[in-house]
């Protein structure tokens, strides 16, 4: 990979985690964590919108629950350490994930106006020790998928054949 | 005494290699090629070729790093 020209600006894309502590408190708060991290680093957000809010699969920083914001920002890559280094700092922001791409989907500009709208209002983010009902989903793996994942071993199973000294008499 | 091996199940279909490559995003479609532990199927197992497999395996790995999936099933 080679690196563009310092100062050139280059398009990625970035998943923000976000406290939902914080989401709850204002949204436009909430979204401006991002707007200003990137600002301060040289860098400007080209779209951010909410992705969803949901259960995390493991706990991050003591929190079950955050609101994932999917931006595409615009910034030299030299200031990628800073913002890197920025973001990890933060408390508002539980993690994150940085890749860079070739171009924006087409998509992306339509749902971030329409976040933007007035109408537009983020649901509240429940209690972070809400658990939700897991849907009972039919059970997908079978006895011939472990088998065809392979690694089970062809020693006959069950009781060893007694020892023949096992029935001397005393 | 050995018990008869069975045939391998056929690979998951689905997808071939013109199609987009898995995204991070789209769980979904991830979940179809991990195992009830959220470990990654084997090639043998998902069908894909050797750059499909690997950006499956680079999808789930980000998708663990945002905690969309876990660790450890």
């Amino acid at each position: 990979m080679t690196k563009g020209e310092p100062g050139t600006l280059s398009l990625y894309e970035c998943m923000f985690l976000l406290d939902n502590a914080v989401v709850r408190e204002d949204w436009k708060k909430a979204k401006s964590v991002i707007t200003d991290a990137v600002a301060k680093h040289g860098g400007s957000v080209v779209t951010s919108r909410r992705w969803d809010e949901r259960r995390l699969a493991y706990t991050i920083r003591g929190k079950n629950r955050a609101t994932y914001v999917l931006s595409y920002l615009e910034i030299p890559g030299a200031n990628l350490p800073g913002l890197r280094r920025e973001l990890e700092l933060s408390e508002r922001v539980l993690r994150y994930l940085l890749l860079k791409v070739d171009e924006i989907p087409a998509t992306e500009h339509e749902l971030t106006s329409a976040e933007n709208a007035d109408g537009f209002t983020v649901p509240t983010p429940p209690p972070d020790d809400v658990v939700e009902p897991e849907p009972i989903l039919p059970v997908q793996e079978t006895l011939e998928d472990i088998l065809a994942e392979g690694e089970m071993d062809d020693r006959p199973r069950g009781r060893r054949p007694e020892r023949a000294s096992a029935e001397v008499a005393p | 005494m050995s018990r008869d091996r069975r045939a391998p199940l056929p690979p998951i279909a689905g997808r071939n290699c013109d199609d987009a490559w898995p995204e991070y995003k789209d769980l979904e479609n991830l979940k179809r090629f991990l195992n009830g532990s959220a470990q990654i199927y084997s090639r043998k197992r998902t069908g894909f070729c050797s750059q499909c497999q690997k950006a499956l395996k680079q999808a789930v790995k980000r998708a663990r790093h945002i905690g969309l999936l876990p660790f450890v099933g």
